[in-house]
């Protein structure tokens, strides 16, 4: 997935930190940036949809058995099994009961595996990206604040993961760890499986931008400050900077977010992903591509899915950007 | 200058040496962490009814039975020497750069590999031209105009542009021209050499699916990046000293602004040549990246180690190749 | 099994690791019209009974196309039954498939051989007479000694030729010490193998063997000058003892095959020799080989896998193309093997619940309908020879039987069962059947939980390995199979014989040990008369129903496309139910 990396190295500056910060002034500045986030529409109706995502992702499973829908659940009945299983129909089956269609050879509810399919996208989306950043984070913060030879390490060291064709391995791990690993298998595995590979080899981004904040936080009145009084290295490097690097993190998450959604699609769509029968969005285009010229509606469901969640995510995280960036109006 | 280069060049080398160390490490260490010995993996080189002394030799050949680090020397001195394996009526030979020799199907990795990196090479360099006109030409114009139509568009067609999964782009892109409206119907890789023009016909949409990614990123880039510089205080002031806009603009205005999309341009560069697996899947292009793909489904080690070496390589030489360009135009590079 | 690597490799084309092909299909209707104004098909299906434009004209080139790469053409490096069906062009084993369709293609007869083997009273002798005249295509002649050489070099010797099957050598005697190969023991030879003379070749056995005629049509037995043997790199050079030799061969790309002027129709009585030149283009997407077909430009999918999905909603909605396929037997069943050793299927009861349980119609549908495959409720296929049919566990409408499950499941002391389904997760469709299987199961309270492993390890560390299966509850397994050769024999014991449980590389799924069958599959395999042994592989065939080990699914069928412009079409079931290679021409 040449686009996730892309978009992780793409991250252009990061916003310079919000001012020297004391804290009445940081909460005004969080309010300032609020009041500037919500003038922005396109980057409201993002934020709006995201936490509908999430909603929706939390509430996969209860929306279901509410409404009595099964991902797995088969309906042949609306399947031509003498062409092959295709739906009948046009659009691919669509009618009241499904009202997105079915899928080929099984006849399951599309709209409700693409439900099913949001947390699997959103989990390990989010656990990506908290795991990159926190290995990031740490490792930034490490190297910028305490320099000389920590410094020197750190940065070779992502420079190396830098050096690293990242979606070849993330397949050639997923594969092989695929059968069974650490006495997990099946779903929880792929999961895991899924979020460390994303995750861990994309900290670097994360790492460069935290590393350069830091180099020009620590040599601010606050840290000396907070030096002069005696305080330690971890206390300064938890107390005193990361409160300040809140801002480009957040921002630079929610920007991950979507390229490691688009990462995760990217892998199952490569079959080396989350396995059917359980839905994944990225596993419903995989499997939609063998029909696109007979029943081309399978593969827009999911695209669509993936399209519009990453759209949001992307919405939201140029506003928080904007609002959180006083350079950029 | 000359102590630079040499010094960046030797610092590449190493890079990529502790890169190979590490894919060497990470390939032998996987079959350890999935419950995988020697002798399984051995087996799997030598059909139905591998005997004790068969999954010897094959171990011998591919050096199983030795510690990592004496794995990763062969493997080295391969790649500068050539190496041997002993089977069959006359010993097989592996040519320099041995990047390995696949028991799979006994052929050398680097020839088989090798005839993959036009495709792939064709591919990159095709939508990266594309890309870089249209996405960089897209940002300047909306970074003079902000908010202005073409502004709101284009940033829109661009964020939906990153928003697009590129496997969904380019099966769309077929069932359009390819099918719907067959105008690019049959499309197989044709040489460069062969047929330029079918070579560029039959690319074509692969490049627009790559380039729809790519450019939309390049133009947000450069048009977050012009802004900025345009608000400078130099630039400010080279307005004041009369000079024309346009010549403020490119002068100026887009130099400064370039500067990191050529550095973020290397490493896509360098990524993509280490193949595009998503669009070579999606097009059947049989390229670096299908390679990968294939070799990683059959579980065959040392293709999968070669390509994953080419892939480093050509991310670590594109690096390479932007540090310098910047020494060569920018005197400071060269002395931090 | 043969065969089942064959569907190995179609199912992975069209499945898991997808392919869009830039070059779809086109419409359905431009290029009908260049092939349908050919002299006439036949009909649909008519390659599955006849030989559908036969013809003895000679010219043209014909075009085999591929998608991926074959395992090796060196006649002793392969298994797949296309190459075992391709090589014959170039390779003649010492007996052969006849070239002709449906029953007809299923017979044995002398190739190389002047007849077929002469076996001893006791069994364990096999001899064969070579014709006379025979010549490599370099006019030198050949010997039996060859034939030898060609069968130590692809048994004897794992780490050079790997891919193909070693029944050889685990049939014959072996040396003293045992043999170590031609290539590291370049001055000893395998003893059970002697050639008297030039002409005359004896096998000697460890057992008898009653389908040793069928052994020897493997391209295993195809001659090799051991002087013109340079091991793998053989396939570049391959010495042609058939109709055509190799003018060029560049791997993973293109083979040109053009007449053996060296080759004597008088020794030979099967093969033609018609076209000037045979390409054989390897690394073709399947909609690329699916629109030449359909255009004419390539005669044979040489995979014979089957068009795919698109393609094949195409042809069946348009009659005159359909008009121009063949829906054939792949002498292959798909099926879930239940693991006998692992609680609660130890318990017959508990198995037959399973059988009762499945709707097989689901099944069906999800592996692609009627067109994939015929509902199956024995383990012989109709197209295997002592197929019979008969059905133990008959539901109506072959969907399950939510009554008679439970009943088996009560039976069995159990009202629900935890357990886990194992599949390959490269076929899609073997994944989407264990779908509906899963659901059917689910109703009469057996929960079954899908796991998937890699295709190159499923039989090697997962479900081939009883361990692993114990240590994962794997209860059931999905499963296909295709015989080495079309024989009861051929088909049945490694999937029932309790002896051929192995710790490592299992087929027998079932872990089924029954006396009986093994001591039926004994009596089989040392019975002199053919009649005779169909009826007990029949009899075989109902007493593994009557354990429930093997719930069949369904008989594997593929769908072929068949270019007017190409003759002597044939759908053999001896190989798979594709086209046969031997003698197909071209009107172009």
């Amino acid at each position: 997935m040449t686009a996730s990396v892309t978009t992780a190295g793409n991250e252009p500056e990061a916003p310079a930190a919000a001012s020297p910060a004391k804290k009445i002034e940081g909460r005004s500045l969080g309010q300032i940036a609020w009041t500037r986030f919500k003038r922005d529409k396109a980057a409201v109706a993002g934020g709006v949809v995201v936490i509908l995502l999430i909603l929706l992702a939390v509430l996969a499973k209860p929306i279901e058995s509410m409404f009595g829908l099964d991902p797995d659940a088969l309906h042949q009945d609306l399947l031509d099994a003498d062409l092959g299983g295709l739906p009948l129909g046009d659009w691919g089956g669509m009618s009241g009961s499904h009202p997105l269609g079915v899928d080929p050879l099984q006849g399951r509810d599309l709209l409700t595996r693409v439900i099913e399919g949001s947390w699997v996208s959103l989990l390990v989306a989010f656990g990506a990206t908290v795991l990159s950043n926190t290995i990031g984070t740490v490792l930034g913060i490490m190297a910028g604040y305490y320099g000389g030879w920590v410094d020197t390490l750190i940065s070779r060291v992502m420079d190396v993961f830098l050096a690293f064709p990242l979606l070849l391995f993330a397949i050639a791990i997923s594969t092989s760890l695929q059968g069974g690993a650490f006495g997990l298998h099946g779903l929880p595995l792929h999961i895991l499986v899924l979020i460390f590979v994303i995750g861990f080899f994309n900290w670097p981004y994360m790492g460069r931008i935290v590393r350069g904040q830091t180099l020009s936080l620590r040599e601010r009145e606050f840290v000396h400050a907070a030096r002069s009084l005696g305080a330690r290295g971890p206390f300064i490097l938890f107390k005193e900077l990361l409160p300040n690097l809140v801002g480009p993190i957040l921002v630079y998450s929610t920007l991950l977010i979507p390229t490691n959604i688009l990462f995760e699609a990217g892998l199952s769509f490569l079959g080396v992903g989350i396995q059917p029968p359980q839905a994944s969005w990225g596993g419903m285009l995989q499997d939609a591509i063998r029909y696109y010229q007979v029943d081309p509606q399978y593969m827009v469901v999911p695209g669509v899915a993936i399209f519009l969640t990453v759209l949001a995510f992307n919405l939201l995280g140029d506003g928080l950007r904007d609002a959180l960036d006083p350079k950029s109006n | 200058m000359f102590a630079y280069i040499i010094r960046r060049i030797f610092s590449a080398v190493l890079l990529l040496l502790v890169v190979s160390a590490v894919t060497f490490a990470i390939f032998f260490l996987l079959p350890r962490v999935a419950g995988e010995t020697a002798d399984q993996l051995a087996a799997q080189y030598i059909g139905k009814n591998p005997s004790p002394e068969a999954i010897a030799a094959v171990k011998q050949n591919l050096g199983l039975d030795k510690p990592l680090y004496a794995q990763y020397w062969d493997f080295l001195r391969g790649l500068v020497s050539g190496a041997e394996y002993k089977f069959g009526p006359e010993p097989a030979t592996c040519h320099v750069p041995c990047f390995g020799y696949s028991f799979k199907n006994h052929l050398e990795v680097w020839p088989e590999l090798s005839k993959r990196i036009p495709v792939t090479i064709s591919l990159a360099a095709g939508a990266a031209v594309l890309w870089l006109v249209s996405g960089v030409a897209t940002g300047v114009v909306s970074a003079l105009k902000p908010k202005s139509i073409f502004d709101r568009l284009s940033m829109g067609i661009a964020l939906a542009g990153v928003s697009l999964p590129v496997f969904f782009t380019g099966a769309l892109l077929l069932t359009l021209f390819s099918y719907e409206w067959p105008i690019l119907d049959n499309l197989q890789y044709v040489d460069f050499t062969d047929n330029p023009l079918m070579w560029a016909r039959n690319l074509i949409l692969p490049w627009i699916s790559l380039a729809f990614l790519y450019s939309a990123l390049y133009a947000r880039l450069t048009r977050a990046g012009m802004l900025e510089t345009m608000s400078e205080d130099y630039i400010r002031t080279a307005r004041a000293k009369g000079l024309v806009e346009r010549k403020v603009v490119t002068r100026h205005g887009l130099r400064a602004a370039l500067t990191p999309i050529v550095t973020i341009f290397g490493m896509d560069l360098g990524l993509l040549l280490g193949g595009a697996l998503i669009t070579e899947q999606v097009f059947s292009l049989q390229g670096v990246g299908q390679f990968a793909v294939q070799a990683i489904s059959d579980n065959d080690l040392p293709k999968i180690l070669g390509v994953t070496l080419l892939a480093a390589f050509f991310i670590v030489a594109c690096n390479l190749v932007v540090d310098l360009l910047y020494a060569l135009v920018d005197p400071r590079v060269r002395l931090s | 099994m043969r065969r089942s690597r064959t569907v190995a490799l179609t199912a992975a084309a069209a499945a898991a690791v997808l392919v869009v092909t830039g070059c779809s299909s086109s419409s359905k209707s431009g290029d009908s019209s260049s092939s349908s104004s050919a002299s006439g098909g036949g009909g649909a299906n008519a390659a599955t009974k006849n030989i559908v434009n036969a013809s003895d004209k000679k010219g043209g080139t014909v075009t085999f196309e591929m998608k991926g790469t074959p395992d090796s053409l060196d006649p002793g490096n392969t298994y797949y039954a296309y190459i075992y069906n391709f090589s014959r062009l170039y390779a003649r084993p010492l007996t052969t498939f006849n070239p002709a369709a449906g029953e007809e293609g299923n017979k044995l007869v002398p190739d190389l051989a002047e007849s077929m083997g002469q076996p001893s009273a006791d069994g364990l002798t096999w001899t064969y007479k070579l014709r006379a005249g025979l010549k490599y295509d370099d006019g030198t002649a050949i010997s039996s000694k060859d034939v030898k050489y060609a069968v130590e070099r692809s048994n004897f010797a794992p780490d050079v030729n790997s891919n193909g099957p070693t029944y050889f050598h685990d049939l014959l005697v072996d040396n003293d010490t045992p043999y170590a190969g031609p290539y590291k023991d370049k001055t000893g030879d395998l003893k059970s193998i002697e050639t008297p003379d030039d002409s005359t070749i004896v096998f000697h056995l460890k057992h008898p063997f009653a389908d040793f005629d069928y052994l020897v049509s493997a391209p295993q037995t195809a001659p090799v000058p051991q002087a013109k043997d340079t091991g793998a790199d053989y396939v570049k050079h391959i010495v042609s003892s058939g109709s055509f030799k190799f003018e060029s061969y560049e791997d993973g790309k293109q083979a040109t095959l053009v007449p053996n002027t060296n080759w004597d129709k008088s020794t030979d009585p099967i093969r033609k020799q018609l076209p000037d030149k045979i390409q054989l283009k390897m690394n073709i997407d399947q909609a690329t080989i699916d629109k030449d077909l359909l255009a004419g430009n390539a005669q044979v999918d040489l995979v014979g896998g089957g068009v795919d999905p698109q393609t094949q909603a195409q042809i069946l909605q348009n009659p005159k193309l359909k008009a121009s396929t063949d829906n054939a037997y792949g002498g292959r069943l798909v099926y879930l093997a239940i693991n006998s050793k692992v609680a609660p299927f130890d318990n017959v009861d508990c198995r037959k619940a399973v059988q009762f349980a499945i709707d097989k119609v689901s099944v069906q549908t999800a592996e692609g309908g009627p067109i994939r495959g015929q509902i199956a409720n024995t383990v012989l296929p109709p197209d295997i020879p002592g197929h019979q049919d008969f059905n133990q566990f008959e539901t109506k409408d072959n969907k399950g039987d939510e009554a008679k499950a439970k009943d088996a499941l009560k039976a069995c002391g159990k009202d629900s069962i935890n357990t886990v389904i194992s599949a390959r997760t490269e076929r899609a469709t073997e994944v989407a059947a264990a779908t509906s299987i899963q659901a059917a199961l689910k109703k009469v309270g057996i929960n079954a939980e899908i796991q998937q492993y890699p295709q190159g390890k499923y039989l090697t560390d997962s479900a081939g390995a009883p361990q692993f299966t114990q240590d994962h509850n794997i209860g059931l397994m999905m499963m296909q199979w295709g015989a080495d050769w079309p024989t009861g024999y051929g088909f049945l014991q490694q999937i029932v014989d309790g002896r051929a449980i192995k710790a490592s590389g299992n087929s027998n799924l079932s872990q089924l040990n029954d006396p009986a069958v093994n001591q039926l599959i004994d009596d089989a395999a040392v019975n002199p008369d053919k009649a005779a042994r169909e009826k007990i592989y029949g009899d075989i065939d109902k007493k593994v129903m009557d354990q429930a080990v093997i719930v069949p699914l369904t008989y594997f069928k593929v769908f072929l496309y068949r270019p007017d412009n190409a003759t002597n079409m044939a759908s053999n079931p001896a190989f798979s139910g594709e086209y046969d290679s031997l003698n197909i021409g071209t009107t172009k």
